[in-house]
């Protein structure tokens, strides 16, 4: 019996964050190098490792996100080995090293709590936010995941005088110094049902890279479960 | 899911997994057979110049540990674990073969396969079986080769010979037999033992029950220098097995044993001893860090991976405790930045830092068509290819757009209307034109394009993602009792372009014989030639219970050879 499942034991560690598979996170926690991580996306852990809900000072920074109910993070410390998912979404580790990401708060699944990081409301588009797109920026020598409903692409802006235009549903991440706005493209047909479906995207331009998922099922597993 | 291979298939390595570090199991079995399974690790011309990447029972792994032989476990015979990032320049092919030991030939063997694992998944495996040889002794079971990056594939080719042929063939030498290695007392170096019993719990599969007796045989053999007669199977009559040993004899004497970390690696081994955390960080730090849990030499690291000679072992393998931190480097202690001991990870699946390095893995496939799948459910279209012709699409399929596209509501017209209203099969489209590339992808749905070139395939409606304005579409109905609603309606489209299906799971490609049957809602497509029939399996009396199998109503499909089906393992 054990032959079978034998070939999905972790792999060695080798780094901060890797996968296992493609759905699944694993991260080698350690004393002093804390994790937020989505309340709820822990499936299992080894070693010892707590968890803080909702720290002060997270509470404190993100004390707006999605209507002020609360961030939705978790301090966790310890050490040993913590395993992250949220319901089977492909999970894509980053390795920042001075880089910046601007993710959308429903696709991040955890990172490195020494990182700048700080949630912002998508710029230009708060007249469009029925749903709530906050997004937040993080940046600095550390480690980031993400989800995404099915395998993402990264699409290149190029830099060029092309805008590239997303469904914000299926937006996952993009580069922070990309420009932002919002584009209705709702003619006075969509007004009377006819519409084309997609009634406002976000257009980017500069350089930098978009992250999109193949699904626009935008909605927040770990948010509904509480 | 692991990707089958057949002999002759070739992949890049990359297209299966984005990681470097690889498990590699070979299973392979006989009645009364015993097999050796080594890597030889070849250069550009096919020859094993250098006899220390001959990985086998004897030799367990090469000096820089990029190749590591693992023993049997998870049910393979025998496995390794490479680190292709690790692999030395001039090595250009790892060729994997299993030799008899001893009398028997390969047309005996069992079905086995060679199966490879990434981050506890496995993504590719070749099977094969005694069918497949004769009276072979060897088999080259599967190479990793290098052209621009590494590739898989899967040779499957018999050798006449056994094992000293195979090395001939690829340019070793083979030592006539001699009385045993030196002597294992003192050859034996104090480090290998833990070292190698640490191994296989740590990578990828518990060894502990799972391990099958035969090839723990050869597996304690590979510390000592002379192999035990009595552990390897039965004696072979050619100098097989026991001539190769003399082949590393020259590379492990006592004093030079490449394998052991010399001087500065103790500190792992002493680890135990120390007061560390279970979990502890590498030793050999200096108090002022914050435990890493990386490599202390990372920060050097962001320029070479680790090189080739460089005596430090491995992460997390074997030496270390569970949680794998590679143990301290000397040099260590005088770097600056703190954080920076998250440095670049030696093993890491992704191939540098930095966000760019860390989404290479999904970049978007380059253009050339009008339609691409950039992955399974999500698919490009370039509206300027192929004449400026309009897209429709489902509505809200859009995910991403570049260039100038218009988008606009396509209704189907007046009798249209009518028709999908009472059908069922109406469909919201839009109309997608301009210039410039569009990216469709609904509900993580896996997408198919077909490509029809005069030919004509039937959709069902809800399975539609995409097509070409050029091509010809109708609402064909299919008649029969028994079907809710009282008939089954479809979308044939007919001319020559692209449709886009779209399937929930990976479906499954019928070919249409004489008893071809689907549920009429977990069907997809269908190719229009093929006649449908409504076969119900009527019993009154057992629907009227409950407990009812609730397969009632089935589609027959007839049609001439070449005629194909689509079900997707979802019923809508």
């Amino acid at each position: 019996m054990n032959q079978q499942l034998a070939g999905f034991a972790p792999a060695p560690v080798a780094a901060r964050m890797e996968n296992h598979g493609n759905h699944m996170l694993k991260v080698a926690m350690q004393t002093g190098n804390d994790l937020l991580a989505r309340v709820g996306s822990m499936v299992a852990y080894e070693g010892f490792v707590q968890y803080e809900p909702n720290p002060p000072a997270v509470r404190q920074i993100a004390k707006d996100w999605m209507t002020g109910e609360g961030a939705p993070l978790m301090k966790c410390s310890g050490d040993g080995l913590l395993y992250l998912s949220d319901y089977g979404a492909n999970v894509v580790v980053i390795n920042l090293n001075g880089d910046a990401i601007s993710v959308n708060a429903t696709n991040l699944l955890a990172f490195d709590a020494h990182l700048t990081w700080g949630v912002e409301r998508v710029k230009g588009l708060a007249k469009f936010a029925g749903q709530g797109l906050w997004n937040t920026k993080i940046s600095g020598q550390g480690w980031v995941a993400l989800t995404s409903r099915g395998k993402p692409i990264v699409v290149d802006c190029g830099g060029g005088e092309d805008e590239t235009y997303v469904d914000p549903d299926a937006l996952v991440a993009w580069s922070p110094n990309l420009k932002v706005k919002g584009k209705r493209s709702f003619k006075a047909q969509s007004l009377i049902g006819r519409g084309s479906g997609e009634a406002f995207q976000m257009a980017f331009s500069g350089q930098g890279i978009v992250v999109v998922q193949p699904s626009e099922d935008s909605t927040d597993r770990l948010r509904v479960r509480g | 899911m692991a990707r089958e291979f057949q002999r002759g298939h070739k992949a890049k390595i990359s297209d299966l997994t984005a990681g470097t570090d690889l498990y590699v199991g070979v299973q392979i079995t006989g009645p009364g057979l015993s097999f050796d399974i080594s890597c030889f690790g070849l250069d550009a011309d096919e020859q094993l110049s250098d006899d220390r990447f001959f990985v086998f029972f004897n030799q367990p792994k090469t000096p820089e540990e990029s190749i590591q032989l693992l023993g049997a476990q998870a049910g393979d015979t025998e496995s390794f674990r490479v680190t292709l990032d690790r692999i030395p320049p001039q090595i250009q092919k790892l060729s994997f073969t299993a030799t008899i030991d001893g009398a028997g030939q390969m047309s005996q063997v069992a079905p086995g396969y060679l199966r490879i694992v990434a981050g506890g998944e496995e993504v590719a495996r070749y099977s094969f079986n005694g069918g497949e040889f004769s009276t072979e002794r060897a088999v080259m079971l599967g190479d990793f080769y290098l052209k621009d990056v590494w590739r898989f594939a899967a040779v499957g080719q018999g050798f006449d010979g056994g094992l000293d042929a195979l090395l001939k063939n690829f340019g070793g030498e083979v030592a006539e037999e001699e009385p045993a290695a030196p002597a294992p007392g003192a050859a034996a170096p104090s480090f290998a033992p833990p070292a190698q019993g640490a191994a296989p719990p740590a990578f990828g599969a518990p060894a502990g029950p799972a391990v099958p007796a035969p090839a723990s045989a050869p597996q304690p053999a590979a510390q000592g220098f002379a192999p035990p007669q009595g552990a390897t199977p039965p004696p072979a009559p050619a100098p097989s097995v026991h001539a190769a040993p003399t082949i590393i004899a020259p590379m492990t004497p006592p004093g030079g044993a490449p394998v052991p970390p010399p001087a500065p690696a103790p500190a792992p081994y002493a680890q135990p001893g120390q007061q560390q955390p279970p979990y502890g960080q590498a030793p050999g730090q200096t108090a002022p860090l914050p435990p890493g849990y990386g490599q202390p030499q990372a920060p050097q690291a962001p320029v070479p991976p680790p090189g080739y000679g460089q005596p430090t072992p491995p992460p997390g393998y074997g030496q270390q405790p569970p949680f794998g931190q590679v143990p301290g480097q000397p040099g260590a202690p005088g770097m600056p930045g703190a954080p920076a001991a998250y440095g670049v990870p030696q093993g890491a699946p992704q191939g540098g830092a930095g966000v760019t390095a860390a989404l290479q893995a999904y970049k978007e496939t380059p253009t050339g068509q009008r339609w691409t799948q950039q992955n399974k459910k999500m698919v490009r279209v370039d509206l300027g290819m192929g004449g400026d012709q309009a897209v429709l699409a489902r509505q809200g399929s859009m995910v991403l757009y570049q260039g100038k596209v218009d988008f606009s509501y396509k209704g189907a017209g007046f009798s249209g209307r009518i028709v999908g209203n009472a059908t069922g099969q109406e469909m919201q489209l839009m109309r997608c034109s301009g210039r410039g590339q569009v990216f469709l992808a609904e509900n993580g749905a896996m997408l198919h394009p077909i490509e029809l070139q005069g030919d004509a395939v039937c959709v069902s409606a809800e399975n539609v993602l995409a097509f070409d304005e050029t091509l010809q579409y109708e609402v064909r109905r299919v008649e029969g009792h028994g079907i809710p609603g009282g008939a089954l309606f479809t979308m044939q489209f007919q001319g020559t372009g692209t449709v886009v299906v779209k399937t929930r799971g990976v479906p499954v490609v019928l070919p249409v014989t004489p008893t071809t049957f689907a549920d009429c809602n977990a069907v997809v497509a269908w190719s229009a030639a093929s006649q449908v029939i409504v076969s119900s399996q009527v019993r009154m009396r057992r629907n009227a219970y409950p407990g009812d199998t609730g397969e009632s109503v089935n589609l027959q499909f007839r049609g001439a050879p070449g005629n194909f089906i689509v079900v997707q393992p979802y019923e809508v």
